[in-house]
């Protein structure tokens, strides 16, 4: 007897097919795809984190004058105003060392630190007024994931996923990856008071093999023919339960995630795994055969290829269909230079590589146009030297919420422009400035869902990812 | 905000006594109740409606009212849902009809708006003030006792709860279905008091007691077992977001006593300790004065807040929320914008929690106390000098190595390719050392330019050492005169601009690729050791370094001596005293300031500590003792508070149905739901305060009533007319399901296979832990990283307080469930101890244990054809049973 004849045979006489579409019709399953607000230019979201805080004027916001009054404080006639003499009067510039070049069509500037997304930069738009509300590092983080600056509110892809489910249900719909566990962990694609379908599955790219990858994915004592047969069994013995007590949502939605877990075993570990990539593939992205040993233990010391190793399988996943992927860069807070910004030059080289090539692929593919990749930390570095804590007056930069840049690319943004500007030295967002609210209402529009009306109504009122503020930037929408 | 209603100044003269009244009663109520919450100092919409020219006027959408043509005024359009769009009160139910008409008449007669009485100046420090309609408001209402109504049914009602769900089931037309079986009650019952299945013998027990009173005998012994309060207190930790660590630790080290809450919790619920005192135990158990020959130690109750997230302050918010069932936590930055809790009240609470400090309130003598700090002080002090030694030993050494910078290149250089061992051996070179000089110098880029020419033949390695050592003198003078200079600073008072000085750039290159070090550091996690530096670093996570190995005579006998030291040092320190995580007053109370718009730089008036304006009979007495905890306490526990018995009856019920009376648990404001039944919820309440606030009575009383013994029916007749008269089931005229939640679940997996170990209390364990076969209450709670297992269930997030469980049904929890090892595991082990002879009888064993009945025919056609397939098949089999849906859902 085979499953479909043995599934005709009891019950109610419909099959599984009739009742996987029943149920989508019943809205069970939390993940099902829904409309959104409006018609979506971005379907997908790769959200790729550099955590930290990786420093604008180094990167994607060249400052010549930073070079200029290198190791000076910044002259008076530079203070327009009274907020800007108070925040930078008493700084020591730090000019970058690294150099500038104009890059693409476009002309924009990018830094040696990134030749390769360089290349790409005509399909990026360049926001250089980021802002937000603190400098410190939990507090950031948990703000740009969350719109809040403390604990227990949803994440921004646990919003998307609750507002527009995903396209694929094989897969979990919002996938939240990290070699290790970025400062602050797994409040960061917690789904808050939203239901805990919606929580960021999180996945440790820095782990070489699928199975390891996703909890209970694989089974090490059933082979697939017995777990078929037993998961027959399973079903069969659900659609007697189902008779006896009668048809309920719930009954009949889990006989439908059950069989949904079962293709997911097969599914997911085909999608993790990025040795079914061709090696000239992995290669492109920097991913190497085997992880490098380690011998170090400093604690947010990134290992080569293990950021790159994320942004391949983020491509991966998007190509089938998941809704929301967010990479964090790695353990902790990697890129906080505070005693060296030639660290960057380090972080920079793992990065740099990985997302030009996640662009090219995404771009060569056609999926660019609907997929939107955000990238940038939680705050930007100082334009002037370090020199809080302990004396380390050298060559590092210390937080900087006040200003500092994002990168957006595809999903309806247009490429090749820069959005806002900081002031002369990027101390501060001066021009268009855009607050993390901003960047969350825009991520939201191009996903189709305006912020205002993406709600859920908790403790006593209708609370949102911005919470009562954002304003989408259209000027950098096509 | 409410108060400004009547302040508007208008033009409008010559008040016909007939409108004016007309106004008062029967328009301005309307206003003041359905709109004024967002449609006056807040201007939604942009619409003002505390004054006629704001209506006129309008908002967004244009002017809301056109007097004389009630038809064409918006305002009627949106409350009599005519418009297309608008429709008002938003997401609250229409209004009535007569109030409608009411609105029409009054916009058709020409909208009159009276002349205020008197017009005090509006201003931000006005008092505020709490409008009657405020406080007819239904959860501020004392509670009363009501009589059950009668009813039609009166042979099916068992109890008053009964009469009052029946009388409103009759008055919509429904009725209840019939009850469930008692093998079905008795699986309810046990999942829900107890959060475990009942045995088949259990089952049977039941099933097969006539005795009138089988079913009270049933929830009596329920509720005494030890079980109870294992569930119902996890219920309670929910709200009181109860994690056994900090989302801030930088290593999974949770705290070692915060268990002692959680066992407080627990026990207080087994013991039935009254919910008043319950409750005041967790906000001023220190000041308690209670005979404690029975009595547990109050102060255990104040992990409530010596636990808090340690992120974000939020106890005003979790003591409204949790005791009250109010949102206090929204008067922060403004007055509640729908309920009347303006901001003075907020920061009048905030003085009470701000007059207070967390304590650790040690369960040992003073004297172990002392000598445990003692101890650990010396075992720590020692640790740190051998640090100190190490790192000072491994500065001196980096000099040393500096001053031999010519022969360690000049080795490199001579030797390309060669062995660097046999080198350094026959140089008497460190070979560590110049593996590093060998690495450094075949990078052949580096960001400062003394090493440029190191290949060509003219490379003076001589002048390289000098600037070597020169750049090493240098940073040592740097970091000298920086430590002056921020001295002085320091001595010109906090904001004396400190200006530091700093090396060269291309120096500071040299100097860090040579001698960085993070000894002191713990912010500079990724770059590594300068080639020179032997010793410990911070930042490496306590390493020791590889200094040892250059130490020598004397250097190594004194190392050895520090180490052995400490070795007894820290076997002299006794293992923690323990402590329970409370709070205290502070030596001095304070008295708080309004924080206008939330912000601590914009400070209005003074706030003297007290209770909340809402809930006192005109203005609320002063706090006089301490910090003013006990006496909040006793504002909330009180029997004449009319939230907190109605919350926690409430709180109790939902978690007997699935859902509340009031549907919103943790917020009885205007906001949150409207109680379905509103008199069972009174009567509910006054019961929990007559029994003297025992919870176990409450319970007894639910459960003895007719309506909890109902049916689910689930398919039931298709055409049942209660469907069509209330598809959700508010009137409760059947059971509902449940799934079980992540402790139900896996307690059961542990307790069918006859693994559950019921040892209460004590220490957290991980639940990654195979050995853990505990009760999930018992596993470790994480802030930081909740298990996999509880978080794919739906356990709350506990930085949090949390009201209810969602209950989602994902592909990700059947992964659990087809994968998991934790599920093969007892698969494997249940399968092992089925018990019989045959086939068939291990089938019936397994169908025993797991659902607590036989297999009927059709399942044992089905199981004997599937574990005769194949070998080794019963495991898989037992895996089959345990992830059906019969296991996993309660009717």
């Amino acid at each position: 007897m085979n499953r479909r004849q043995a599934l005709q045979t009891i019950g109610n006489g419909f099959g599984m097919l009739g009742l996987c579409g029943m149920l989508a019709g019943a809205g069970q399953n939390p993940m099902a795809p829904r409309q959104p607000h409006f018609p979506a230019k971005a379907k997908r979201l790769i959200y790729l984190f550099l955590n930290g805080g990786p420093s604008q004027v180094d990167t994607f916001d060249p400052k010549p004058l930073l070079t200029k009054y290198n190791g000076q404080a910044i002259p008076p006639e530079f203070f327009k105003d009274e907020k800007f003499r108070k925040t930078a009067q008493n700084a020591r510039l730090l000019g970058s060392p690294f150099a500038f070049k104009k890059c693409g069509q476009s002309g924009l500037e990018v830094s040696e630190l990134f030749p390769q997304l360089g290349r790409r930069i005509d399909d990026v738009c360049v926001v250089r007024s980021m802002h937000t509300d603190l400098p410190a590092h939990p507090q950031a983080i948990t703000q740009m994931s969350s719109g809040r600056l403390i604990a227990g509110f949803p994440s921004i892809g646990s919003w998307i996923a609750y507002g527009i489910g995903s396209e694929n249900q094989n897969l979990p719909g919002f996938i939240a990856m990290c070699p290790g566990t970025p400062n602050v962990g797994a409040e960061l694609w917690s789904s808050g008071f939203l239901p805990a379908s919606y929580q960021g599955t999180y996945v440790p790219c820095d782990e070489h093999d699928a199975e390891k990858m996703i909890q209970n994915l694989r089974n090490t004592r059933i082979g697939r023919d017995d777990q078929r047969q037993q998961l027959e069994l399973t079903q069969l013995l659900n659609r007697l339960d189902v008779a006896r007590r009668g048809a309920d949502p719930m009954l009949e939605g889990r006989i439908h995630a059950m069989e949904t877990a079962f293709n997911m075993q097969v599914e997911a570990m085909d999608a993790f795994d990025v040795s079914r990539e061709t090696q000239a593939m992995r290669e492109r992205y920097g991913v190497p055969e085997r992880p490098p040993e380690m011998n170090t233990k400093m604690r947010s010391a990134t290992r080569d290829g293990d950021f790159a190793r994320g942004c391949l399988i983020a491509r991966r996943l998007v190509e089938r269909g998941v809704r929301v992927v967010q990479l964090y860069f790695g353990e902790d807070i990697p890129w906080d230079s505070h005693h060296d910004i030639m660290v960057h030059k380090k972080l920079a080289m793992q990065a740099d590589q990985p997302i030009a090539a996640l662009l090219t692929d995404l771009k060569a593919s056609g999926l660019l146009d609907e997929t939107l990749v955000v990238i940038g930390g939680e705050f930007g570095r100082t334009p002037s030297v370090e020199v809080t804590g302990r004396i380390n007056v050298q060559n590092g930069r210390d937080h900087n919420h006040r200003g500092f840049t994002y990168l957006l690319a595809g999903g309806g943004v247009k490429g090749g422009i820069a959005h806002g500007a900081t002031d002369d030295f990027g101390f501060a967002a001066a021009e268009q400035p855009v607050h993390l609210h901003d960047l969350h209402a825009t991520i939201l529009h191009q996903m189709g869902l305006d912020h205002k009306r993406l709600t859920y109504r908790q403790s006593g009122r209708d609370f949102r990812l911005t919470d009562v503020a954002g304003n989408v930037v259209r000027e950098i929408l096509t | 905000m409410f108060g400004l209603t009547g302040l508007a100044a208008t033009a409008w003269a010559a008040d016909p006594p007939d409108s004016r009244d007309f106004f008062e009663k029967r328009v301005r109520p309307v206003f003041a109740r359905n709109c004024l919450a967002c449609h006056s100092a807040t201007r939604m919409g942009g619409l003002d409606m505390a004054s006629r020219e704001g209506l006129l006027k309008g908002g967004t959408s244009g002017p809301s009212i056109i007097p004389g043509n009630a038809n064409q005024s918006l305002l009627i359009q949106a409350v009599s849902h005519q418009h297309e769009k608008i429709r008002m009160p938003l997401q609250q139910a229409r209004l009535a009809d007569d109030q409608i008409s009411d609105l029409v008449e009054w916009v058709k007669a020409g909208a009159f708006w009276p002349e205020p009485v008197a017009a005090p100046a509006a201003s931000a420090t006005a008092k505020y003030t709490i409008t009657p309609e405020q406080r007819a408001f239904w959860s501020l209402q004392p509670v009363r006792k009501p009589a059950p109504p009668a009813v039609k049914n009166a042979a099916w009602a068992k109890t008053d709860i009964d009469r009052f769900l029946l009388a409103k089931m009759e008055g919509k037309g429904a009725g209840p279905v019939e009850a469930a079986d008692r093998r079905t009650l008795a699986r309810r019952v046990y999942y829900d008091l107890i959060g475990l299945p009942p045995t088949a013998r259990q089952i049977d027990e039941f099933v097969n007691d006539t005795a009138p009173d089988a079913w009270a005998k049933l929830v009596d012994r329920l509720l005494a077992s030890p079980r109870y309060g294992e569930r119902w207190g996890r219920y309670w930790l929910d709200l009181a977001r109860y994690s056994d660590d900090r989302l801030e630790s930088e290593v999974d080290a949770p705290y070692a006593n915060a268990f002692r809450y959680r066992d407080w919790v627990i026990r207080s619920f087994n013991q039935d300790l009254p919910f008043d005192l319950f409750v005041k135990a967790q906000i001023a158990g220190d000041l308690l004065e209670v005979d404690t020959a029975k009595q547990q130690n109050l102060a255990a109750g104040l992990g409530f807040y010596g636990l808090r997230p340690d992120t974000q302050d939020d106890r005003v918010d979790a003591t409204g929320r949790v005791f009250l069932g109010l949102t206090t936590g929204c008067a922060q930055c403004h007055n509640h914008k729908f309920d009347p809790i303006p901001t003075t009240d907020y920061y009048a609470l905030q003085g009470v929690f701000e007059s207070t400090e967390n304590a650790e309130i040690p369960l040992a003598p003073e004297a172990i106390v002392k000598e445990y700090q003692a101890r650990e002080k010396a075992a720590n002090d020692k640790k740190l000098q051998i640090r100190d030694f190490l790192h000072a030993q491994a500065q001196q050494l980096a000099e040393m190595l500096a001053q031999q910078t010519v022969r360690y290149i000049a080795a490199v250089r001579a030797n390309p390719g060669a062995d660097l061992k046999t080198v350094a051996s026959r140089e008497q070179l460190d070979v560590e050392t110049l593996d590093r000089w060998a690495k450094y110098l075949a990078r052949g880029e580096w960001e400062h330019p003394f090493l440029r020419d190191w290949k060509s033949p003219n490379f003076d390695a001589a002048r390289f050492q000098s600037d070597v050592l020169a750049v090493w003198k240098e940073r040592k003078t740097v970091d000298d005169e920086n430590t002056f200079r921020r001295t002085e600073a320091k001595k010109k008072g906090p904001k004396a601009v400190f200006e530091p000085t700093s090396l060269k750039t291309e120096s500071f290159y040299l100097w860090r690729d040579l001698f960085f070090n993070d000894f002191y550091g713990n912010q500079f996690k990724q770059e590594d050791d300068g080639l020179l530096y032997y010793g410990p670093n911070r930042g490496y996570l306590e390493s020791d370094g590889a200094i040892e190995r250059f130490l020598l005579g004397g250097w190594k006998d004194h190392l050895e001596r520090l180490r052995a030291e400490a070795k007894e040092l820290r076997a002299l320190v006794p293992p923690q005293y323990a402590f329970l995580h409370g709070i205290k007053d502070s030596a001095k109370p304070k008295t708080e300031r309004v924080q206008i718009g939330g912000k601590p730089e914009n400070l209005g008036e003074e706030v003297p500590r007290r209770f909340l304006t809402a809930l006192c009979e005109g203005d609320p007495a002063l706090f006089q003792q301490g910090s003013g905890r006990l006496e909040l306490a006793e504002a909330i526990a009180n029997a004449k508070n009319p939230l907190t018995a109605r919350v926690m009856a409430n709180r109790i019920w939902h978690h007997h149905f699935g859902k509340g009376i009031v549907r919103t648990p943790s917020d009885f404001g205007f906001m949150g739901d409207r109680p379905s039944h509103p008199e069972l919820l009174d009567y509910l309440a006054a019961r929990l305060i007559e029994s003297g606030w025992s919870m176990k009575a409450m319970h007894r009383e639910i459960l003895n009533s007719a309506v909890y013994q109902l049916s689910t029916v689930g398919a039931g007749p298709a055409a049942d007319p209660n469907r069509e008269i209330d598809p959700e089931n508010r009137l409760l005229w059947r059971a509902n399901m449940h799934r079980l939640d992540a402790e139900a679940m896996r307690d059961s997996l542990l307790a069918v296979t006859g693994e559950l170990d019921t040892t209460a209390e004590g220490a957290p364990i991980a639940f990654a832990d195979p050995k853990n076969v505990r009760r999930t209450v018992y596993g470790l709670v994480s802030r930081r990283k909740l298990d996999g297992t509880l978080a794919l269930f739906d356990f709350p997030n506990a930085n949090a307080t949390s009201e209810k469980r969602s209950v989602t049904i994902t592909p990700t929890q059947q992964l659990y469930f087809l994968n998991s090892e934790f599920l093969m595991e007892r698969a494997k082990r249940l399968s092992e101890r089925l018990t019989g002879g045959d086939d068939n009888a291990k089938l019936r064993s397994a169908y025993t244990s797991i659902f607590g009945r036989v297999p009927n025919e059709e399942e044992t056609r089905l199981g004997l054809a599937f574990v005769r397939q194949g070998r080794e098949r019963w495991p898989i089999y037992v895996q089959a049973l345990l992830g059906s849906n019969e296991f996993m859902f309660v009717n």
